[in-house]
């Protein structure tokens, strides 16, 4: 039961990391299931799946990327509501729903729009360039 | 020139076990755990996930490789590993900051010197 489960934690672990220990994981885990005991092994295992896909697969560039995306909606959106048709004075203010939108609160939207995909790209750029330099350094010793 | 390894210093302690495990000789994944264990007295042990994890680091950062020759009959899944040299002077920092953290603190404490048996 134990060696199928960890047989199918193996399994999931991304391709090219499976590929390369997969075999020897395996081999270890039948070797020392006995003296290690299997949950703390399957345990390892499951921390193993975990850092794969979260920090060495390339994932984290979605979470990444999602977190941009997340920056970009919360500055437009209090950017809008701040300064757009909801705030005070604005045409959907409660005073004035029902009036239509006008061409000046859609620049405003798109201005804050603008501005949290430069923010963004800005605080991506810099991280990614110390990221970078910091990976060429240890990889170039 | 002498290289210099402090951007990598401190090591986490995995990291630091497996290349003092493969300081001595050659071994394989396997051998890496047993001797990681025997190294610290059964207080740290590594499991598979970990250790390849870390494996598959230092070899990306070319301070581990995979040995070539291995010994006659063996099971063709052990494949084992070897320390370069650019992994033996980043284990000879490790060892020489913690020999200046040890020694710091011994002054700091007012301990003894105590040798291992």
């Amino acid at each position: 039961m134990s060696r199928t489960l960890y047989r199918l934690l193996v399994w999931m672990h991304p391709a090219i990391f499976r590929r390369q220990y997969g075999e020897e994981m395996l081999w270890i885990f039948e070797e020392a299931s006995e003296t290690q005991g299997a949950r703390r092994l399957l345990a390892d295992a499951l921390s193993s799946l975990a850092r794969q896909w979260l920090l060495r697969s390339g994932s984290w560039k979605i979470a990444v990327a999602m977190a941009g995306a997340l920056i970009q909606v919360t500055i437009g959106g209090f950017g809008h509501l701040l300064f757009g048709p909801l705030s005070r004075g604005g045409p959907l203010a409660p005073q004035h729903a029902g009036e239509p939108i006008e061409l000046q609160s859609l620049i405003r939207i798109i201005i804050w729009t603008v501005s949290g995909i430069g923010l963004t790209v800005i605080l991506l750029a810099t991280w990614l360039k110390k990221f970078s330099a910091r990976r060429m350094r240890a990889v170039h010793l | 020139m002498e290289t210099d390894y402090s951007e990598l210093l401190p090591l986490a302690p995995a990291t630091l076990h497996i290349l003092l495990s493969l300081a001595g000789e050659d071994r394989h994944g396997y051998g890496i755990m047993q001797e990681v264990a025997r190294q610290s007295e059964g207080k740290y042990k590594l499991g598979p996930g970990t250790l390849y994890d870390n494996l598959q680091r230092l070899m990306d950062q070319g301070m581990v490789e995979e040995a070539k020759r291995r010994p006659a009959g063996e099971d063709p899944r052990r494949r084992y590993y070897r320390l370069t040299p650019v992994g033996r002077g980043l284990l000879v920092s490790e060892i020489s900051r913690l020999e200046d953290v040890i020694h710091e603190a011994k002054l700091r404490l007012r301990l003894p010197e105590t040798r291992r048996a």
